[in-house]
């Protein structure tokens, strides 16, 4: 069972990028979120994460290597935005 | 100078004037890949449709006309401000409409030639496919509605696409176009729109422009 | 298998441009010394933002009259005489960004007087009527490889018969549309360009820049020798992995280059794929020939790119110096990078060279034995 922050961020994931018939609990925590044919998902959805991550949790990505590292899984994206939430 | 090439596909969208991108999206399902059908658009989609069967391989090229283009990214993404959408910003860049097909069918062509403007648009559309060296050369084209663009004169009013194949086979082709220089100055050639209902309509189209006559007729 | 180079000889009569140095000769001889237009300056202009690299005319905040109209009207002054726009001489008009700065202002201040100038056709037309073109104008627009396609028309225009001269004719000024775009893309962000270095993260800079040529069949002693055009079709932003997209254009201008000796000005806008897959590209195709890039100066003046740099390779041709990848460093992605000035005397041709989004690409010969 994925912890809270985990399961808000899928939900995101569904909900931003319009994911049509995927539910939250379909995505995997620790697969690749980008590049998987499961999903269909490009450079571009990853992008568009990064801008509703950016409001959802007052965070700032700088760069598009720095939002490839962050959403490289879900489980990624959770340890990235704890971590950053600790230095903030 | 006379260029004359031989329409092998034609094929034209005019769904109902307030026809929305939900509703194209159900329409035509069956004819995109699934992962890509998502952030198509209703110009995207209509486009698409038209091109069903138009048999482009990676030596042709494609002419696209459009004057107003991606309509309703770009109003999306301005009324997005401060936050840019990357997405929005990426397809409200002229050729979105068609390149979120291409990409989709993953169909690479020798040459793009994106156009815009309008009132010559048709003519010089048609001039830079008589132009093209490729064995096949697609001319393509449409708009979608537009919302407060449209209230000031910045977008279409009712959702169009169409294309056609030009190719220099006249076995088994539909029709023609043909133009030839003379000294007939610059007539009123057809809005990208006449020329979408003409060639659903299969009407023939005259017009003088560029240094020359032009023709389209059928079989 | 990738459509061949279409060739042709055809002169340039006249040529110029205008970026935040000057025209072309003023911003040859800037990048020679190795000046950097780009300054960083907040991504939306006067509604702030993150401070990014720009290389601005003046400031990126919308004006009335639209900001570019009067430097259009300042490159227009350097025209050859008409008339333009007839048959016999038309006009390529080609842009990416057309007047989309006045959109995003008239969202941002709700001042009709701005959609004048709002979309493509208004822009067009408004320079149209301003320079007193005729009606034949022809508008292309494909993002970063824009200016090459009014090139290539023009050449076809010209070879056909259909036009005696034809003048092409390239703006494209940054606005908080796309400086807004590229930031959201995250490849414009606080770092300064370096086309083809390898480092951490990749960066580009912005850039206003316009700029025209005239072709015809007149002698002139640079010639457009061929064009190449290649699109991929893989992904919006990204190319095919193995570089091939950016092989096909290299490789079909090397198939017409009968024994030149080139260099090449490539697109090296900053970005780490592109940059990598182009300098490996250029470097396979054309081993030991010069590669540079002058975005790390000038920025990326997006659909106008081509010809602007155009432009500046004729000023430099005539100063008998060509400017190196300003802003560059090593490591490097290729060997062959010119990071430095170099005397253009041991070549006899140039291929200047495109990409953009969509994997589109975008090649030309220049024959330049006669410079």
């Amino acid at each position: 069972m994925s912890d809270p922050l985990t399961q808000r961020l899928k939900s995101l994931v569904v909900n931003t990028l319009k994911l049509d018939g995927v539910r939250p609990e379909d995505i995997p925590d620790d697969e690749p979120l980008i590049g998987s044919p499961r999903f269909g998902l490009d450079s571009i959805d990853a992008l568009e994460l990064v801008l509703s991550l950016e409001k959802e949790f007052g965070l700032k990505i700088g760069s598009s290597e720095e939002s490839r590292k962050a959403l490289a899984s879900v489980g990624a994206l959770a340890a990235y935005i704890r971590s950053r939430q600790k230095v903030a | 100078m006379t260029a004359e090439r031989f329409i092998h596909h034609v094929a034209v969208e005019q769904p109902d004037p307030a026809e929305t991108v939900i509703g194209a999206r159900e329409r035509l399902r069956d004819r995109f890949p699934r992962t890509a059908l998502r952030r198509m658009t209703h110009l995207g989609l209509m486009l698409g449709s038209t091109l069903d069967g138009a048999r482009l391989g990676p030596e042709d090229a494609l002419v696209y006309a459009s004057t107003f283009a991606e309509t309703r990214a770009l109003e999306d993404y301005l009324n997005g401000f401060p936050a840019a959408s990357p997405l929005l910003f990426q397809t409200s860049i002229h050729p979105g409409g068609i390149q979120q097909v291409l990409i989709g069918r993953q169909q690479s062509l020798a040459r793009l030639w994106p156009m815009a403007g309008r009132d010559r648009l048709v003519e010089h559309a048609l001039l830079t496919a008589l132009l093209e060296p490729a064995a096949r050369a697609a001319v393509a084209g449409g708009e979608e509605r537009g919302t407060w663009m449209l209230d000031h004169q910045m977008a279409a009013d009712r959702p169009f696409a169409f294309a056609l194949v030009l190719t220099r086979e006249s076995a088994g082709a539909l029709g023609q176009v043909r133009f030839e220089t003379a000294d007939a100055g610059e007539g009123n050639g057809p809005s990208l729109e006449e020329f979408a209902r003409g060639l659903a309509d299969r009407r023939a189209m005259v017009w003088t422009g560029g240094g020359g006559a032009w023709s389209l007729d059928w079989r | 298998m990738n459509a061949p180079a279409e060739t042709c000889s055809l002169g340039i009569e006249a040529c110029d441009c205008l970026t935040p140095f000057g025209d072309a000769d003023a911003t040859a001889a800037a990048l020679l010394a190795g000046a950097r237009a780009l300054e960083l300056r907040p991504v939306l202009g006067r509604d702030g933002g993150d401070l990014v690299p720009l290389a601005l005319i003046g400031s990126m905040d919308e004006t009335l009259p639209a900001r570019w109209l009067g430097e259009v009207r300042r490159l227009a002054g350097a025209l050859p005489p008409g008339p333009w726009g007839l048959a016999h001489a038309p006009v390529v008009v080609t842009s990416s960004n057309f007047g989309v700065g006045s959109l995003y202002a008239f969202t941002r201040d709700r001042d009709p007087r701005h959609i004048a100038h709002g979309t493509p056709y208004a822009a067009v037309e408004a320079i149209r009527r301003e320079l007193g073109w005729g009606p034949q104008v022809h508008v292309f627009s494909h993002a970063c490889v824009t200016a090459h396609l009014g090139l290539a028309q023009a050449s076809r225009l010209v070879q056909a018969g259909l036009a005696e001269r034809v003048l092409v004719f390239s703006f494209d000024f940054v606005s908080p549309f796309v400086a807004g775009g590229f930031h959201s893309l995250k490849i414009l962000n606080g770092e300064m360009p370096a086309p083809y270095a390898q480092r951490e993260t990749g960066s580009i800079g912005l850039g206003d820049g316009a700029a025209f040529a005239v072709i015809s069949k007149a002698p002139s002693p640079t010639r457009l020798s061929a064009h190449a055009f290649h699109n991929e079709m893989f992904h919006f932003t990204g190319n095919q992995p193995d570089g091939a997209g950016f092989r096909a254009c290299p490789e079909a201008i090397a198939a017409v280059t009968k024994g030149r000796r080139v260099w090449i000005k490539g697109h090296g806008t900053g970005t780490l794929e592109a940059g990598r897959l182009e300098a490996e590209a250029v470097a396979s195709v054309f081993p030991g020939a010069p590669l540079v890039s002058w975005k790390g100066s000038l920025g990326h003046t997006l659909g106008s790119c081509g010809l602007v740099e155009l432009a500046i390779t004729l000023a430099a041709l005539r100063r008998g110096r060509i400017p190196g990848t300003v802003g560059g460093r090593t490591p490097s992605f290729a060997d062959n990078i010119a990071l430095q000035p170099f005397d253009p005397g041991a070549f006899d041709g140039a291929v200047l060279s495109s990409n953009a989004f969509g994997g589109a690409h975008a090649a030309l010969l220049l024959d330049t034995s006669g410079a």
